[in-house]
């Protein structure tokens, strides 16, 4: 896929999309008594030891690395979860099963930051569950991208809008430019009056529209 | 086995067709009961005359292909292609009944435990659960979407587990008939096979459901859960087709679609024996008694297997649950006397009838089976062996699950469970967990920090961990070499106690403190002939409860400074700063199993006892945690789940203030911890789990306190339950205030906080105020305002209900106000805070004569208006005399806001004000007394002290009329304090508007002073 190989296309490195979750919020169990912290984002805390609070994720990475916090794994990451998760969307090859947005970044990021996140929540024996997480993750994204790839197949010159539900962040980074201009190259190809259209569109959306077009001339 | 042939004898001509066949024992084994599919007869071989031709009884018209026997083996139940289910006398084969229809070929019959119900399915799309003893069909269960093939009771009747052809196993509730669990394609589809079905089997104690699996495996699911827990896995190379538990449930004999017959030892999960055979096993019966299993082919051929188990090895049979002692004869229409059918017995009434016959019937299969021994030889030491066992089957089932259990046939067992069960409670540590092998557990768990153990080659490691890592101590791990059973841990240190084991190991106590400017400062204690039970720890000094019933104190030091005797056996102990909290037994249990035990809190700094009483408990609990609130409130937690805290309201009592039961989430326990004003600490364990392993590390879960309140009409739960806890609280601080107040001790932040409360209580008020004029419940609502503690609040009270559209209520509301503001320049009312009593009430009185030499104004007319005239002069008179005693009108004055006593009606409050005036008017006396003086200086040391925070806020105010007064008086600051005691942070934004009003009271007051002040002049 053209989106895929060259970063370049990609409007957000994956690096971006990946500081943008770090917004979303995760369950701490700090170990140290601290007062709530007020930032421009909200308010955390206050922080008693062993009793859970609910932090941004950049906080709790930051905190974990001093050793002041171990992180809660979400919900969704357990093995039974995810499990569920894979086959339903073995299942159901339409539609994509909810999942967090960030579903993608936060699961590197926790298994990245923390490797040790897993040891410290569980006994020592439990350590196949991290793999055994890991890979299941992994499946879900293969399984997803997959059929990702399939619909966008389906797109052809009647097609005018690709909706796709549940789709996650990273996931719709990666299929974003190929989509726009397949769609546009389409436009353009079926009614020439139409090449202005997006034209007009790029004054509004002037990252998607101006990237697509240019390079395609380009690259003729 | 290996390698040994064994020749099969042929019961039924399946003209070389393979079909299914079925096979089973009697009780005795005395006979085998043959069918096939292919042949419309079934046979019954009697064992102990190989030499006679079986019992042949021809009644189906066509195949059998089920068969079933009653757990008591006096009724035979057998299924046919023809579509009827018969009913057999057993052993004699006599045809009683057609017992039930059905559309399509059967395939699969079971009884249920008790025999009072047969299970019926086929091509049919419903299971039909049959009553036996009248036939009635009593339910149809329907969920399978092919042929029902395999149907299994749960031995502990509660569950009927089925499989269908195509490999669904469902799970259906006995009692409620419902789909419990439906496991999908779970076994094998052998759809396209005619002559095997799918099968599935309980394990005998009823707590693994076995079903061949997709993988040439036996998959074992869980009783309750249906969670696949393991799986058999082998030599089969094709799909096992039949399965059977030996009796003890240790062994599993599966046949597969290769040949194959595989023993299993269950508990190893390997496979013992194998054996190959010309033909498909269609089905196995085990012996019940001895160690032989009999099989059957596809061909009709039968044969029994002798020393299944080789003899190295357990028999299957050893051990084995009293299927049969606890099987009744519930079929009364084939009981053996021939009696005469039960009419009235419903299915659910055979549950119980049939326990209560369970007695001669197991006598006499008893005798019968001595007459066996005789014939029996191969299996003499299981007969023996068979009755204790049976005995101690039913007291496992009786403690496990609550059976029905009839009185007279258990009357012996249930007596001796009671008699445990009134065990006085053994003493323990709170925030201890019991010992678990080869795991660590808790000593101490408590807000600061944890001391775990663990067990290794004779020695303990302990851990001293702090929740804290930022700023609690590190302790470095410790091996202990005495065994320590027992702990506490605070701030400074940590004691250790262990029991004595035997005569060598003496009991020892052992205090470490976490740092200490000297090197070796830990000290221990050892005891001869005395055994520590209990240990607690508090700032500077260490107290050991043993089991002689001393306690002991000792200083952080080792010093040992009091040995006291307590009452009774210790259950725990608990300490906090300078108080230790212990609780013992008062008695032996109640027979109601309830515990008695009694508490008693010591101050160990000043050697006093400052309550001792017995301590509550729910009926059938026992103490499980006993602590100290964060701000060193007594509490306690019984098993039933229900947490308590010690108040000194009504000269000292428990209120319970948590309930578990009430909890949305009944499933879990929770582990107490600690707790606070508004919160419980615990840690949340699934059931049946009751307290938390040390890893991974328990997280604490914060719950909300909340009063066990009954529902009221007003749907305002968890307003009231805040007012009671806000009252609670507000009245722990007030205690705390006037002790330290009496203690000579700064008690700035404690008012504040008490103010905070104060403010929230209103505001708790306010809202059940609202909700009480939503549902009219207008006496309510006055109750309410007259609660309200701060005259902001009152009128927000009013302008509310204005808002409401309930000019009565305002109208009243506006008198409570004024009688309240009158109260307040007169400094009457007394006896509103509750901590002071009722004595106070009449010092107020007598200390404020003034007020009385002017005649009180009339409070005629309720008009609004008139308020602030009125009480401006009010207020005049009292002023002009209180300059001789100012401080003290203040404190009074001040005093008025505390809460009245909330359970003071109107009505009384009226009737002491009027008693003290009466009480002034006859004194007549002018100027205080001063010796009384005396005693409200100390009493009311903390509200004047409130006060002079509050005018110095108002300072501004005071010295802008200073400066018209030309002169600061006492009494203008005085007057202002009276007036303006709100504090400026007012909790009552939405009453804001209200501060208008008010303002122009408070300017009309002031000015009426100054143009008194200035007249006296």
């Amino acid at each position: 896929m053209a989106g895929q190989s060259d970063p370049h296309l990609s409007l957000f490195s994956s690096a971006e999309v990946e500081f943008l979750a770090e917004d979303e919020t995760v369950e701490i169990v700090p170990n140290m008594k601290m007062d709530a912290l007020n930032f421009l984002c909200g308010d955390y805390g206050p922080f008693y030891p062993q009793i859970t609070t609910e932090v941004p994720l950049w906080l709790a990475v930051a905190l974990k690395k001093r050793g002041k916090c171990t992180i809660r794994p979400p919900q969704w990451m357990s093995v039974e979860k995810l499990t569920q998760v894979l086959e339903a969307e073995r299942d159901s090859p339409r539609e994509f099963q909810p999942l967090p947005f960030h579903y993608v970044e936060i699961s590197r990021l926790l298994f990245d930051q923390c490797q040790f996140l897993f040891i410290d929540n569980s006994a020592r024996d439990d350590i196949p569950d991290m793999y055994m997480v890991r890979s299941l993750i992994e499946d879900i994204r293969n399984v997803r991208f997959h059929k990702v790839e399939t619909g966008l197949e389906t797109i052809s010159a009647r097609t005018h809008a690709v909706k796709l539900k549940n789709l996650s962040a990273m996931e719709v980074n990666i299929v974003r430019p190929f989509v726009v201009r397949t769609l546009q190259a389409f436009y353009k190809h079926d009614s020439p009056q139409m090449i202005q259209h997006p034209d007009r569109m790029a004054n509004r959306q002037p990252q998607v529209a101006d990237r697509g077009p240019r390079r395609d001339l380009r690259r003729r | 086995m290996k390698g040994r042939l064994l020749k099969l004898k042929e019961a039924h001509k399946n003209n070389g067709v393979s079909s299914f066949c079925s096979i089973l024992w009697d009780l005795q084994a005395q006979h085998l009961v043959t069918s096939s599919a292919a042949d419309s007869t079934l046979s019954i071989h009697d064992l102990s005359h190989t030499s006679k031709p079986p019992k042949i009884l021809s009644h189906h018209k066509d195949g059998v292909t089920a068969l079933a026997l009653s757990p008591n083996s006096t009724c035979l139940a057998s299924g046919s292609v023809d579509h009827s289910v018969k009913l057999y006398k057993f052993p004699g084969g006599e045809f009683q009944t057609n017992v039930t229809r059905f559309t399509l070929p059967i395939r699969a019959l079971a009884f249920n435990k008790s025999g009072s119900l047969l299970a019926a399915a086929g091509d049919d799309e419903g299971i039909k659960l049959i009553n036996t003893i009248d036939g009635s069909i009593s339910r149809v269960l329907k969920g399978h979407k092919g042929p029902v093939t395999g149907l299994s009771f749960d031995p502990n009747s509660e569950y009927l587990a089925s499989v269908d052809s195509i490999g669904t196993v469902i799970y259906w509730g006995l009692c409620s008939g419902e789909i419990i669990h439906t496991l999908k394609g779970v076994a094998p589809d052998l759809y396209s096979e005619d002559s095997v079905l799918n099968i599935l089997s309980w394990s005998p104690d009823g707590e693994i459901l076995a079903v061949p699996g997709l993988k040439n495996d036996v998959v074992m699911y869980d009783r309750d859960t249906a969670q696949k827990q393991f799986s058999l896995r082998g030599d089969h190379r094709q799909s096992i087709c039949f399965l059977s538990w030996s009796p003890n449930g240790k062994y599993i004999a599966t046949s597969g679609l290769d040949r194959q017959v595989l023993i299993w030892d269950v508990d190893r999960r390997e496979d013992i024996d194998r054996q190959k055979f010309d033909d498909i096993i269609c089905c196995m019966a085990w012996k019940p008694i001895g160690n032989a299993l009999a099989v059957i082919d596809v061909m009709g051929r039968f044969g029994v297997l002798e020393s299944t188990i080789p003899l190295s090895m357990k028999s299957p049979t050893d051990g084995a649950s009293s299927l049969r002692s606890k099987n009744s004869n519930g079929l009364l229409l084939f009981d053996e006397e021939d009696q005469v059918p039960d009419i009235s017995g419903t299915s659910s009434d055979i549950g119980e009838d049939n326990f209560g016959e369970s007695e001669p019937v197991s006598r006499k299969r008893l005798r019968k089976k001595t007459e066996f021994d005789d014939n029996l030889d191969e299996n003499t030491n299981d007969h023996g062996a068979l009755l204790p066992m049976v005995e101690v089957r039913k007291k496992g089932s009786l403690n496990h699950k609550e059976m029905l259990i009839d009185k007279n046939d258990n009357l012996g067992f249930r007596t001796a469970t009671t008699s445990q069960r009134l065990k006085m409670q053994e003493s323990f540590q709170p925030g201890s967990t019991t010992v678990q092998a080869g795991k660590r557990h808790f000593l101490c768990y408590n807000m600061i920090g944890c001391i775990t153990t663990i067990e290794h080659d004779g020695y303990s490691h302990i851990e001293v961990d702090f929740h804290d890592s930022g700023t609690g101590p590190r302790v470095p791990a410790m091996t202990d070499y005495f065994g320590f059973t027992m702990a506490s841990l605070n701030e400074n240190g940590s004691v250790f106690g262990n029991q004595c084991k035997g005569d060598k190991n003496m009991s020892t106590l052992m205090y470490r403190p976490f740092s200490s400017w000297e090197n070796n400062s830990e000290w221990s204690m050892r005891f001869e002939a005395e055994e520590v039970k209990v240990v607690a720890l508090g700032t500077g000094w260490v107290a050991a409860v043993t089991n002689l019933n001393f306690l002991r104190i000792f200083t952080e030091g080792g010093l040992q400074k009091h040995v006291l005797s307590i009452n009774g056996p210790v259950v725990t102990a608990a300490g906090f700063k300078d108080e230790l909290a212990i609780v013992n037994h008062a008695s032996h249990c109640l027979p109601s199993n309830d515990q008695m035990l009694e508490f008693k809190i010591f101050k160990i700094y000043d050697a006093t006892q400052s309550f001792c009483g017995p301590l509550p408990l729910t009926p059938g609990s026992c103490l499980t945690w006993l602590g100290f609130s964060e701000e060193g409130q007594l509490s306690s937690y019984d098993s039933k789940g229900v947490l308590r805290v010690f108040t000194n309201q009504y000269g000292g009592s428990w209120l319970p203030i948590f309930s578990s039961s009430k909890e949305k989430e009944s499933e879990k326990n929770y582990w107490v911890v600690g707790l606070n004003t508004s919160k419980l600490f615990c840690v949340v364990c699934e059931s049946p789990d009751t307290f938390p392993p040390v890893t991974p590390k328990p997280v604490l879960t914060l719950l909300n306190l909340s009063i066990p309140l009954a529902s009221s009409d007003l749907g305002a739960g968890d307003l009231e339950n805040e007012f009671m806890l806000n009252n609670l609280y507000l009245s722990q601080i007030l205690k705390r205030i006037d002790e330290m107040s009496a203690s000579g001790f700064d008690t700035t932040l404690l008012d504040d906080e008490a103010f905070n409360i104060e403010a929230a209580l209103d505001k708790c008020i306010l809202r059940l105020i609202a909700a009480c004029c939503n549902g009219d419940k207008l006496v309510r609502a006055t109750e309410l305002v007259k609660l309200l503690s701060l005259d902001k609040s009152v009128r927000g009270a009013i302008k509310l209900v204005t808002a409401l559209k309930l000019p009565i209520l305002a109208e009243r509301f506006n008198g409570v106000l004024e009688e309240r503001l009158l109260n307040e320049t007169r400094g009457t009312v007394g006896n509103q805070n509750p901590t002071s009593g009722t004595a106070f009430a009449h010092v107020a009185h007598k200390a404020l004569p003034a007020a009385d030499q002017f005649p009180s104004p009339l409070f005629s007319k309720h008009d609004k208006e008139e308020v602030p005239a009125k009480v401006g002069g009010e207020k005049k008179k009292t002023d002009s005399v209180v300059d001789m005693g100012s401080m003290k009108n203040e404190a009074h004055q001040v005093n008025l806001h505390r809460p009245s006593n909330p359970f003071a009606t109107n009505q009384e409050r009226q009737e002491r004000a009027t008693a003290g005036r009466q009480k002034m008017e006859t004194d007549g006396v002018v100027g205080p007394g001063k010796t009384k003086d005396g005693e409200n200086q100390v009493m009311f040391h903390r509200p004047s002290n409130l006060f002079a925070k509050a005018s110095s806020i108002d300072e501004e105010k005071a010295q802008e009329k200073a400066k018209v007064g030309g002169q600061i008086e006492s009494n203008s600051v005085d007057g202002i304090g009276q007036v303006q005691f709100h504090r400026p942070s007012n909790p009552f934004a939405k009453a804001s508007t209200n501060q208008e009003g008010k303002q122009s009271l408070l300017d009309s007051i002031k000015k009426m002073k100054k143009v008194d002040t200035l007249g006296k002049r």
